[in-house]
């Protein structure tokens, strides 16, 4: 078989193969219910901030970090993002988790200087509004934060 | 790095194609992979049914959400005779210093 196969023809062979590689990197990323999930308990904790009830608002803050140190182990490796398929370590950056909690914390900081320029400015609700925008933040920038490794690992794919 | 050996099992387009997405996973789903190569329900089963023959991959069955699932899983005699293929592909592109990628 070998003798009858022509160099192009390996080529090819080799293209189909890196092509399975590229679909599967594809792959690469966080289910949408994490973000949206995250989306969702940072503005119920916004509410909450506003609502004048520190003891509640307090454990939900305890409740919402708990949820999420159960949940983030499993997804946060970029390998899980659908129930079809698990990623092979070697194609996702081992960076992933890094880079997604590095990105939460530049949020939760980001979240916190806007409620406090909201309320400077006399806003009343400055905690909602802060959560609000850091959602948007979360659902727009973490797709795109992971978007980001995709291409680089295609990149990668392609020089090696 | 697997010894270069040309793998007739494996070779065929569609099954080539086949192994080439379950090497870059852990497992991969039945329908994930019918979706992604355009292939039909029968095509796809007989072509797992020569790679499961040949030791190359198992199909675990599992329920999700109340919904049965069929997982793909490359062996690690599959995986070795893929990364083999890949070598021997790669090294009769190199011989007449062709380009891939």
């Amino acid at each position: 078989m070998t003798d009858s196969l022509s160099a192009d023809d390996a080529a090819s062979a080799l293209a189909a193969v890196d092509l399975g590689r590229r679909r599967m990197i594809d792959q690469v990323g966080l289910p949408s219910w994490y973000w949206a999930g995250l989306a969702l308990g940072w503005v119920v904790l916004g509410v909450l901030a506003d609502a004048g009830h520190p003891v509640l608002s307090a454990v939900a803050t305890v409740l919402f970090g708990a949820a999420h140190a159960t949940i983030a182990p499993r997804v946060l490796d970029g390998r899980h993002r659908t129930r079809r398929v698990a990623v092979r370590a070697d194609l996702v950056s081992r960076r992933v988790p890094l880079l997604v909690v590095s990105f939460l914390v530049a949020v939760s900081a980001l979240t916190v200087a806007a409620a406090l320029a909201t309320h400077a400015d006399g806003a009343r609700h400055p905690a909602t509004l802060a959560s609000v925008a850091a959602a948007a933040v979360i659902l727009l920038g973490g797709p795109q934060l992971l978007a980001v490794v995709r291409r680089r690992a295609v990149r990668e794919l392609s020089a090696a | 790095m697997s010894a270069a050996r040309f793998d007739e099992v494996i070779h065929p387009s569609t099954r080539l194609a086949v192994v080439s997405l379950l090497a870059a996973g852990d497992w991969v789903d039945f329908g994930f992979v019918r979706d992604e190569l355009g292939l039909s329900d029968s095509a796809l089963s007989k072509q797992l049914a020569t790679l499961e023959e040949a030791g190359y991959l198992v199909l675990e069955r599992v329920t999700n959400e109340r919904r049965r699932r069929v997982r793909v899983r490359l062996t690690p005699a599959g995986r070795t005779a893929f990364e083999g293929h890949v070598a021997a592909l790669r090294e009769m592109v190199g011989r007449a210093g062709l380009r891939t990628g």
